[in-house]
């Protein structure tokens, strides 16, 4: 090793790639999960209590409506604690809080309380998310299924929210994307991800620069990937542009199919 | 010729703003009754009360001689009392077919076939069966108004509540939609109608409410309301629609 130690920035980048590339790929693999995992959970989260909050208050006297008015008070107040502070922030609070109240012990791995804190971030921002793709579909609908005696949850999973879905899905992606670079935080608790990875290996040869290089570069293919895969998606989603007029009675037995208009 | 619906001292305000005031009538079995009157005079709000996406503020709606703010289940009370809407309000996610589907399953615990059964009987009752697997954005206002009888059909109404089904159409889709209710009517089927179509009023209607600032001015048989209005502000109302319709 002492014979050929790199000199130029690329000896030093293939040299870091060398000896730290298994360890920037748990990093990648570590950063990938909290991400997928934590906006999944998050997006769960968002929808429930999205859903809550447009659950119309019971009718009636104001003490018939307490109960429900508390909840929404009480969502409310989560997502604006969790939209109004950096994710750092609430990471220390809720590590070391868990930790002094005993929810978690010293040494326990820190993975699932990374993904807990995720979650529950992005849970503050996707309420607000899907509540805004809820409103966006035209509240018509919402009222034709109350007229054929749908209740409010059959109409919420049948109609509204496979349409607020869709209209956010640019909105939901651009969540992973985010958390993908943003669980970079999570390094103050010592989550291995892939920030954290970078740190170790720049400070065992003091070359920050070239270690920062490799792990922007692997940030840069995450978060680029990503994004045309989710667009892939949203143009699945969107299904069909065509479709078939089945021969009826009064027509022949041929099937033709028209293309859409643009919509 | 049974009763299906008595409206008693109904009462709707919004705030301060009074909407309807004191209104009663009952709908039989197989009536066919159009109201009309001027915009603003508390037609959709009247539809809009008696399937309850209003809460009515006074008075009281009997469904077979029961109260049907408390002693029907809200969903049962819906699926008889369908409603079709000015601006169609198809299930945007939807195909054609399973607009018609989705009530029957969720609501009236249908199974599958059977359901897409019923679904393409009404669809070809209304000439749409064709389209099933369209979505509504691909289809014009007049198809979407007749998909949207269908989904309504589709729940065995006992009565079908029209708030303006033709006023969202161009022109030359108008036939195509009366047509379909035309039809409805002379198959039987108890209809509530809001409509600008005052020729259709005449020839299908059995009874036509003439409503002004939120009361049933006049209450007759078309052919009474029509040619021998008895309140001033009927004959004021018609003078001024018939000019320009007919
Ligand atoms: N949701 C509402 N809030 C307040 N006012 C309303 C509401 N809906 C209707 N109104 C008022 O009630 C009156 C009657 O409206 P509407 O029933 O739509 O009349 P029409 O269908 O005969 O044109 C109007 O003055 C309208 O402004
Ligand atoms: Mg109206």
């Amino acid at each position: 090793m002492p014979s050929n130690i790199p000199t130029t920035f690329i000896q030093w980048i293939s040299f870091l790639v060398d000896k730290y590339g298994q360890l920037f790929l748990r990093g990648t693999g570590v950063t990938l999960l909290v991400a997928l995992t934590g906006t999944v959970l998050g997006f769960i989260l968002g929808l429930l209590v999205a859903i809550v909050r447009t659950i119309p208050l019971p009718r009636g006297k104001w003490y018939r409506q307490l109960p429900m008015r508390l909840v929404y008070l009480l969502l409310n107040v989560y997502i604006e604690v969790f939209r109004g502070t950096p994710m750092i922030v609430q990471s220390m609070v809720i590590y070391y809080g868990s930790m002094m109240v005993g929810i978690i012990k010293r040494g326990t791995p820190v993975l699932p309380a990374a993904i807990l804190i995720v979650s529950i971030n992005t849970g503050a921002y996707m309420a607000e998310i899907v509540r805004g793709g809820i409103i966006s579909v035209d509240k018509g609908q919402k009222e034709a299924t109350t007229a054929i005696g749908m209740t409010h949850w059959q109409s919420m999973v049948h109609v509204v929210l496979p349409q607020a879905v869709r209209n956010i899905m640019p909105s939901i992606g651009n969540e992973f994307v985010v958390n993908i670079k943003d669980s970079s935080v999570l390094n103050v608790i010592s989550l291995n991800e892939l920030y954290f990875t970078g740190k170790s290996a720049a400070g065992n040869y003091g070359r920050y620069f070239e270690s920062f290089a490799i792990i922007a570069c692997i940030y840069l293919v995450l978060t680029f990937t990503v994004t045309r895969l989710l667009r892939l998606l949203e143009r699945k989603m969107d299904g069909s542009k065509n479709y078939t007029i089945y021969g009826s009675q009064s027509d022949s037995q041929s099937e033709i199919t028209i293309p859409a208009e643009e919509a | 010729m049974g009763e299906i619906l008595q409206i008693n001292h109904l009462e709707k305000s919004f705030g301060d703003h009074a909407v309807l005031r004191d209104i009663n009538f009952s709908v039989q079995q197989g009536d066919v009754i159009c109201i009309i009157g001027s915009s603003g005079s508390g037609k959709s709000t009247l539809l809009r009360c008696i399937n309850f996406l209003e809460q009515p503020t006074g008075g009281q709606i009997l469904y077979h001689g029961k109260d049907a703010a408390t002693a029907w289940k809200r969903t049962l009370y819906n699926s008889k009392v369908g409603m079709v809407f000015q601006s169609f309000n198809l299930f945007g996610n939807l195909s054609v077919l399973e607009n018609c589907v989705l009530g029957q399953m969720q609501v009236l615990k249908a199974r599958r076939p059977e359901a897409e059964q019923r679904a393409l009987e009404y669809l070809e009752k209304v000439g749409m069966a064709a389209y099933r697997q369209a979505r509504p954005a691909q289809l014009s206002g007049g198809q979407k108004q007749r998909v949207a009888i269908a989904r309504a059909l589709c729940m065995e109404p006992e009565v079908l509540l029209f708030d303006e089904p033709t006023s969202a159409l161009d022109p030359e889709m108008v036939g195509e939609v009366l047509s379909v209710m035309q039809r409805l009517a002379a198959a039987g089927m108890t209809m509530l109608i809001v409509t600008h179509e005052m020729s259709f009023a005449r020839d299908v209607a059995s009874r036509v409410l003439f409503m002004d600032g939120g009361v049933i001015v006049e209450d007759a048989p078309p052919a009474q309301l029509f040619s021998a209005p008895q309140q001033p502000r009927t004959q004021e109302f018609l003078k001024r629609v018939l000019e320009r319709q007919l």
